[in-house]
């Protein structure tokens, strides 16, 4: 008797016993679908980080100083316009370089006014945060130099100052300050948007004299290469430290903000994994279950087919193949059932379908491998069963 | 053919040691149609599974076609059976789920035959048995008779040295197992060597040779100097309208 046969037989035998073969999948079902399902869904929320990450800039690092308790006070000297410069034109590997001051204030255009973030920085921070400009021109070093007071807004905040009108050229009051309005930034969808206050760039010297102050909060940098991203900001962090004199300056990287999201990902997959994993665990030992009772109900016709010149491993691997079909139907069901929920998710949560050929291999891998070892017990039983007593069973 | 020499079988309690067959020397010839008998718990059960290859004596030589097989591995008993004995039984053991064809073929499955020669093997062996027009029917959509006919081609199918039937009436009225009787008698005039195994004296009468077995010992061996012939008995019944 050869595998196709076996498998043939085998098959007409799950067919017969519709119902029960059904009931016995549905914990492979469930246990591969689960697998699969959770594979998808970990590629995928890790395709969406990174793509969110790409949004907010790549090789992008910051640079900020150091406060902590019984140290003296940050004061303006901390970092300068000049500190900028200079890492930009100093280390090889940095891009661009910008100093930033944050603020708040409100904005205000006729009757209507909204509080924003204000942003003061140089010319080159819409590259270095990929800033999208819907309309209009981001500031230049000229504007900058000049003390011009021009502003660039939000298309959020643009829209509820003058509707439908168009923004550029208008005026608007910065916390006091007549502004003229020279950009509007596209308002990305970002699911790792921090909340939807409205934003307002100005260049950093306009953003200085307005608000009486010189401190620059931090610099924000671009590498030339992902590769290089640590490196530039060690080189830039030693600079700083010789031209000021002391340690107080500390960086941040995506790169490392998304590996620590990577690896929280991985643990959640693993824990979510290993509960799947169990329940194909508890699916083959109810494969297990339902061969044994095949094989007491079957006692008679091992013995016959024992008499008729059966040996024990045309027994066993009778056995075992129905056990790895059960298996394998059961493992294609749930490997469907699995993409149909990462799709399904992937709908839901609005990210990009990844799928790829690995689950499947593992989906195939697993379920047969659960029905050889939990099919194995079972079938050798048959196997060993004597025919003559097996013949005589009632 | 079948030669069985000084053959004991003892089975071991624990206890107490049954003594199931006591130095049994029998020989059965090609062509031969035997009918082994004896009361139940008489050994004759245990006889046919030691002939049938299905057990081993504890003592004694059993020489088939000449090879003392009566100490073989598994494997090798199980390769012998599929080659030399054809099994009938009480209670048919067809495949449930299978059709005649299907169930005829299963002895050639273990032999290694090719689909194909096993299927034109299982047709002439149901056209032998008279179920030509029965080969895709379930056991379940069967008669009594059909189905011991198609447990007959299965039994013949692989051309056996011997045809072991362990009580092939006892599940049929007696019109069907006198049928049955005559389908045998057939095959043993064209040849086959079959040993019946029965309790009852009116199947046994239709052999030609009648072995009587008590306490697992040899207890009569006699030839049938005129065997009730199963045909003229269902012309007789046919005649008187029974």
């Amino acid at each position: 008797m050869n595998i196709l046969e076996s498998v043939q037989v085998a098959l007409e035998g799950i067919w017969t016993n519709r119902l029960r073969s059904f009931l016995t999948m549905l914990g492979i079902i469930i246990g591969v679908a689960a697998v699969i399902g959770v594979v998808a869904i970990g590629q995928g929320s890790r395709s969406v980080i990174l793509s969110e990450f790409e949004k907010i800039g790549s090789n992008l690092f910051i640079i900020y100083t150091r406060w902590e308790e019984g140290k003296p006070p940050r004061t303006w000297e901390d970092l300068t316009l000049r500190d900028a410069e200079v890492l930009q034109e100093l280390v090889p590997e940095i891009q661009l370089m910008a100093p930033i001051t944050f603020s708040q204030a409100t904005v205000t255009s006729g009757d209507k006014n909204k509080m924003a973030r204000l942003y003061g920085t140089t010319a080159g921070y819409e590259e270095i945060r990929n800033v999208e400009l819907a309309r209009g021109r981001f500031f230049t070093d000229d504007d900058n130099k000049a003390v011009r007071s021009v502003v660039v807004i939000d298309s959020e905040l643009a829209e509820e100052l003058f509707g439908r009108k168009d923004p550029l050229g208008r005026k608007v009051v910065v916390g006091g300050h007549p502004m003229v309005v020279i950009g509007v930034v596209k308002v990305t969808d970002s699911l790792l948007g921090m909340d939807d206050t409205r934003e307002v760039y100005l260049p950093i010297n306009t953003l200085h004299k307005a608000f009486q102050t010189r401190y620059i909060h931090q610099l924000e940098g671009k590498a030339v290469t992902k590769d290089v991203v640590d490196l530039a900001m060690e080189q830039g962090i030693r600079i700083l430290e010789r031209r000021h004199g002391k340690d107080f300056s500390r960086g941040v990287t995506l790169e490392s903000d998304l590996e620590m999201g990577n690896r929280i990902l991985g643990i959640l997959t693993l824990v979510i994994g290993s509960i799947a994993g169990i329940s194909l665990c508890v699916g083959g030992i109810g494969v297990m279950n339902i061969m044994l009772v095949s094989v007491t109900e079957r006692t008679r016709e091992i013995g016959l087919r024992k008499a008729l010149g059966a040996r024990r491993k045309d027994i066993l691997l009778q056995f075992l193949i129905e056990s790895v079909t059960i298996c394998l139907i059961g493992g294609f069901i749930g490997f469907l059932l699995g993409i149909g929920l990462a799709l399904a998710i992937a709908a839901v949560a609005k990210w990009p379908p990844v799928l790829s050929w690995w689950p499947v291999i593992l989906a195939i891998a697993f379920s047969s491998a659960v029905g050889i070892f939990f099919g194995l017990y079972p079938a050798n039983k048959a196997a060993k069963l004597d025919p003559i007593d097996a013949l005589r069973y009632e | 053919m079948v030669k069985l020499e000084k053959i004991h079988k003892i089975y071991d309690t624990g206890a107490t040691q049954v003594h199931a067959l006591v130095e049994i020397n029998l020989e059965i010839q090609k062509g031969e149609f035997l009918a082994v008998m004896g009361p139940s718990g008489s050994g004759k059960s245990t006889l046919m599974n030691i002939i049938g290859l299905l057990d081993r004596p504890t003592r004694g030589s059993y020489f088939l076609e000449g090879k003392e097989v009566s100490q073989l591995d598994e494997e090798t008993l199980a390769r012998t059976r599929n080659r030399h004995i054809g099994f009938v039984f009480q209670t048919f053991n067809l495949l449930p789920r299978a059709d005649a064809l299907r169930n005829v073929e299963l002895p050639m499955l273990y032999a290694g035959i090719k689909p194909r020669q096993r299927r034109a093997k299982a047709l002439e062996a149901l056209e032998r048995v008279g179920l030509a027009d029965r080969l895709l029917h379930k056991p379940n959509e069967l008669s009594g008779g059909q189905k011991q006919r198609v447990a007959i081609a299965r039994a013949i199918v692989n051309k056996p040295s011997v045809i072991l039937a362990d009580e092939p009436t006892g599940a049929l009225d007696t019109r069907t197992g006198e049928e049955i009787m005559a389908l045998f008698q057939e095959l043993n005039e064209e040849g086959a060597t079959i040993v019946v195994v029965t309790h009852e004296t009116d199947i046994a009468r239709h052999a030609k040779r009648v072995v009587q077995i008590r306490d697992g010992r040899v207890l009569t061996d006699r030839a049938v100097t005129e065997p009730l012939q199963a045909k003229k008995v269902l012309q007789r019944w046919e005649e008187v309208g029974r």
